[in-house]
């Protein structure tokens, strides 16, 4: 493989995973936005970065689905930030996400002989 | 700081966001540039390069405006069509399902204006009729626990009169022995001549036990009621005044109580006067003074004029204080076999008493606009079943993308809502208008007729029937748009879903059924507008026009004797023939159909006396000579009155009608035989029958005329007259003040009233008929307006539908004669259906009219027929018109037409 041919499989697969990504993150509370960017890069060990063009048109798409809600809360010496939490439908849409990942990658490790650790 | 909202702004500024939505993503994402700003400088970074850092987020300035412009874009050229599977919530899908609704409502503004306006007069009949119900029937009477209140007459049904005037004696009797009554307080007529204030005026009050104001729990506003020493013979002359005569008469003084009141020649201090609520009987009476029986009047059993109102004990039923009251009649039944033969007691709820009269119309009028409302629920529905057919496409389109059919219902319900919400708020002015309007028509004698507003009841009403019509009308559309073979329509590829055979057959039976009920409500109108017409044909046995009446009452005091009296009305006669424009002038005790009159039993010269409870009545007027000439009654044998002949000390005269000439000299002639009024004590008290005159009808129209006899009023003091009657060569009511002031100038303290035309006297005799069938008939009106356009409706959509049909059936030769015959004959078929249904409705329905109707069936043959063809005719036209734009098919176009 390239290396190019590498950088292309990278941008799609963030690209597939995203929305899997901020619906995991949601989940148990609600984040803003900055939030969610941090904590994907953190938790990926900067592999997976988001910048503001990239991480908001997703949110908002997801806002649009109805699968998030976000929401202005304005807490005590700060200013307003919008909060997004994972709406009912939302919750479904990740469950169904998460299986069919799962899948996917135990048939991507079937074919390739990658082992998941 | 750097300023993060003018570099985020800078890079919006091709993504082509409404400005709201574009000021709050700038907000959110400066904010994340300056969190990002934050984070570098915290962990040591110079601020040049945490800026820079923060503004690499912003790289592919491009991207992001590509990007939301993606993403917001499509919401902003429409919302996604309800059905669609996203946004699964609740509220959120409601407002999505009401902005769609207003939406395609303003799309197609004639289906919307239509379908508003027959629903606003479906809501607004319903909410106007029930607004008088509201206040007449169902509102509690202004009075303390007034479902305790009752009203006990005399129960005289073997002499015709079911709910009998008590006779003074009686009602002490059963005031005293029973032992189901808290109270029982006597009411007797009182007539006033209020004088010693400016202009004489003539006042109606009621003389009344001491304890009816406590018997109706109502205090008074200012001062007292009556005290139990007030109601004695000889006691104090006090009065109670109501709220109207307090304002009108004192200008509402404060300090009215302890003023003195002259009082028909006599002077009478207020006590007290009655809130404004207080009306008791009715508005009319104004005025309220101690009954105060005399010792030989408590002791009558003969004169019955009092009204007893009473209150129940807590926890005694009515039907416990009737029986009790039977069981008390029946004991004065045999202690007096004489006068209280066959005389009962009856107990009558207040409620009822009030109501009694006007409450059957009343359910009649809410059952007819209740159909009313029907026929405009199937109009809209029928409106909104062509909708939905022509739409199937759209809801093609949105089942094949994954809409349930649950959410296409409720999207079809709120269309259908939202559309009788405009109706409602609409026909909710239209009954703001519609009660004022009938206000006027109602008869004055529904007392509480002033009080009939909009209140919060009212409102509740509109909202729960137009959210009910709503789902009614909306209901069938939504069930059938929703229920289809996706397949199929596809297949069909649109041209011919519409006219799918289900959705056909329930328009059809909308159809039928809105004819149906139709037919009902002329059926109803054409029996009654009968029966008015009848009504007002009748002959009422004088000559109504050109006739001024009035009322002077004079009063006892001023005027004790007869021969006082007669000077009097000697001296206003002549004074009263001589205005210009006046042709002769009589005097009577009562004038013709104003429900009130004088009736005595009399004796039969040569007939043997009448056992008790079976006398001889006869309906007595106290006339002068010029009277019959007056009133256009016509003598048929004899002679009339005549001033020479019939003086005072004259033998006794009397003219009789003809109807007591037959029943009570059957077969004989009545002229030159004798009778007296009540029992024979001397000779002289026999009087001659010197003419018979035709019948007059004196009571009301619709009832057969009883006995009656005219006595002079030189002979006759026992009844004296109210009432003059000008027969004039000019309009009558332009004289009505010269006649006044010639009242005046015999004497000034002299006051007149009831100033009227006879016209005007047997019209409002007919108020309450003329008021259902005026209802009755523009309710009708509007059902067969609506079931035509409903008609046309749905001939036109069938012809648009086949005109593919018809240009083939034109191709192959059909002549217009034929398209004319298909299509007229598809509506007269459905009509047809619908006014046998009708008919059969009409049959069962139209009895409970039986009581409003005069001379009339319920099922009269000729207004059935009649009212039939109407409706056919109506139905024909309504069809014709699209046959006709059918037989214009160009059998080309047609064809191509796909």
């Amino acid at each position: 493989m390239t290396y190019i041919g590498s950088h292309i499989l990278a941008r799609e697969l963030k690209k597939g995973s995203a929305e899997l990504l901020i619906l995991s993150l949601v989940e148990d509370r609600p984040r803003h936005g900055y939030e969610v960017g941090s904590l994907i890069e953190q938790r990926s060990g900067g592999v997976l970065r988001f910048n503001v063009a990239s991480l908001y048109p997703l949110l908002y798409r997801l806002e649009k689905r109805g699968w998030i809600q976000g929401r202005w809360v304005e807490k005590a010496g700060q200013r307003r930030r919008r909060y997004y939490r994972l709406t009912p439908e939302g919750k479904k849409v990740l469950a169904a996400q998460r299986d069919t990942w799962l899948e996917f990658v135990e048939a991507i490790g079937l074919i390739t002989g990658i082992k998941h650790a | 700081m750097p300023d993060w909202k003018e570099e985020v702004r800078s890079r919006l500024s091709r993504s082509g966001l409404a400005p709201e939505r574009e000021a709050e993503i700038v907000e959110e994402l400066s904010q994340h540039l300056e969190d990002r700003y934050e984070q570098s400088l915290a962990s040591g970074a110079a601020e040049g390069e945490a800026r820079r850092s923060a503004l690499l987020e912003l790289n592919e300035g491009d991207l992001l405006a590509h990007e939301l412009r993606r993403v917001e874009r499509p919401a902003r050229r429409d919302a996604p069509a309800p059905g669609s599977p996203r946004n699964r919530n609740m509220f959120g899908e409601i407002l999505q399902d009401l902005r769609y609704g207003l939406r395609t409502l303003r799309k197609h503004p004639g289906f919307t204006a239509v379908a508003v306006i027959a629903l606003a007069l479906g809501i607004g009949a319903n909410t106007a009729i029930f607004s008088v119900v509201n206040t007449v029937l169902l509102r509690p009477l202004p009075y303390k626990d007034p479902d305790r209140l009752v009203m006990v007459w005399e129960d005289a049904t073997r002499s015709g009169y079911p709910r009998d005037t008590p006779a003074a004696a009686n009602f002490v009797d059963w005031r005293d022995q029973n032992g189901v009554f808290e109270g029982m307080a006597a009411l007797a007529d009182q007539s006033f001549n209020l004088t010693g204030m400016g202009d004489p005026e003539r006042l109606e009050g009621k003389r009344a036990s001491a304890s009816l104001f406590q018997i109706l729990g109502v205090e008074p506003l200012l001062g007292r009621g009556f005290l139990p020493e007030d109601d004695r013979p000889g006691g104090p002359r006090v009065a109670v005044l109501s709220h109207g005569l307090w304002q009108r008469r004192f200008g509402s003084d404060p300090k009215v109580v302890g003023r003195s009141l002259e009082l028909n020649g006599q002077s009478y201090e207020v006590v007290g006067v009655m809130p404004q609520s207080f009306q008791f009987p009715s508005p009319e009476y104004e005025l309220w003074v101690p009954i105060a029986f005399t010792q030989q009047e408590a002791a009558s059993r003969g004169r019955h004029y009092l009204q007893v109102v009473a209150r129940l004990k807590p926890g005694v039923s009515f039907g416990q204080a009737q029986a009790e009251m039977s069981t008390i009649a029946a004991r004065l039944q045999q202690q007096y076999p004489e006068q209280n033969a066959d005389l009962g007691a009856a107990v009558v709820p207040l409620h009822e008493q009030v109501v009694g009269d006007i409450k059957p119309a009343l359910l009649i009028l809410l059952g007819a606009v209740g159909f009313v409302l029907l026929v405009a629920c199937a109009n809209v529905a029928n409106l909104l079943l062509a909708r939905a057919a022509a739409r199937q496409k759209e809801i093609a389109l949105r089942v094949a993308l994954g809409a349930s059919r649950a959410r296409l219902i409720r999207q079809f319900l709120t269309e259908s809502v939202l559309l009788a919400a405009l109706g409602g708020v609409l026909g909710l002015l239209l009954a703001l208008w519609g009660v004022n309007l009938l206000k006027a028509f109602i008869p004055d004698s529904i007392s509480q007729v002033r009080a009939i507003t909009v209140d919060a009841k009212v409102l509740g009403f509109t909202l729960v029937v137009s959210l009910l019509t709503g789902l009614i009308f909306g209901l069938a559309p939504a069930m059938q748009a929703s229920n289809f073979n996706l397949n199929e329509t596809l297949k069909e590829g649109g041209r011919d879903a519409a006219a799918g055979s289900k959705g056909k057959r329930i328009r059809s039976l909308l159809v039928v059924a809105e004819v149906a009920v139709s037919l009902v409500l002329l059926v109803g109108a054409g029996l009654l507008i009968n029966s008015f017409l009848r009504l007002r044909g009748v002959e009422p046995g004088f000559k109504p026009s050109n006739l001024l009446t009035m009322s002077a009452v004079l009063p006892q005091q001023k005027y004790p004797d007869h021969t006082r009296r007669t000077a009097f009305y000697d001296e206003l006669i002549r004074r009263v023939e001589a205005v210009p424009g006046v042709k002769s002038a009589a005097i009577a005790n009562w004038i013709p159909l104003i429900r009130q009159g004088d009736s005595t039993s009399i004796t039969v010269e040569g007939q043997p006396p009448a056992e008790p409870g079976k006398e001889k009545m006869m309906v007595t007027r106290v006339v002068n000579p010029h009277y019959f000439q007056t009133m256009g009654v016509q003598l048929s044998r004899g002679r009339a009155f005549d001033e020479s002949q019939d003086r005072a000390d004259s033998p006794g005269a009397v003219i009789i009608s003809e109807t007591a000439a037959r029943r009570y000299w059957p077969g004989e002639d009545a002229l030159g035989k004798r009778l007296a009024v009540g029992r024979v004590e001397s000779p002289d008290d026999w009087l001659t029958v010197v003419g018979v005159v035709n019948d007059v009808k004196q009571f009301q129209l619709d009832a057969e005329p009883r006995p009656q006899m005219y006595l002079s009023y030189k002979q006759a003091g026992f009844f004296a007259p109210r009432y003059l009657i000008v027969s004039t060569s000019v309009e009558p009511l332009s004289l009505a003040s010269a006649v006044r002031n010639t009242v005046w100038s015999v004497d000034r303290d002299q006051p007149v009233s009831h100033v009227r035309t006879m016209e005007d006297v047997l019209s409002d005799s007919i108020a309450r008929q003329r008021f259902t069938m005026l209802l009755l008939g523009i309710f009708a009106a509007v059902a067969l307006l609506l079931a035509a356009v409903g008609l046309y409706g749905v001939m036109s959509y069938t012809v648009a539908q086949r005109t593919r049909e018809i240009g083939v059936r034109m191709a192959l030769g059909a002549q217009r004669r034929d398209v004319l015959r298909l299509v007229v004959g598809q509506g007269l078929k459905l009509v047809l259906i619908g006014v046998a249904l009708g008919l059969v409705l009409a049959f069962l329905l139209t009895r409970v009219m039986s009581s409003f109707l005069f001379g009339v069936s319920p099922t009269d043959p000729a207004t059935l027929a009649t009212i039939s063809l109407v409706l056919v005719f109506v139905a024909l036209l309504a069809s014709y018109i699209p046959a006709r734009r059918a037989t214009k098919v160009d059998p080309l176009i047609a064809l191509r037409y796909e």
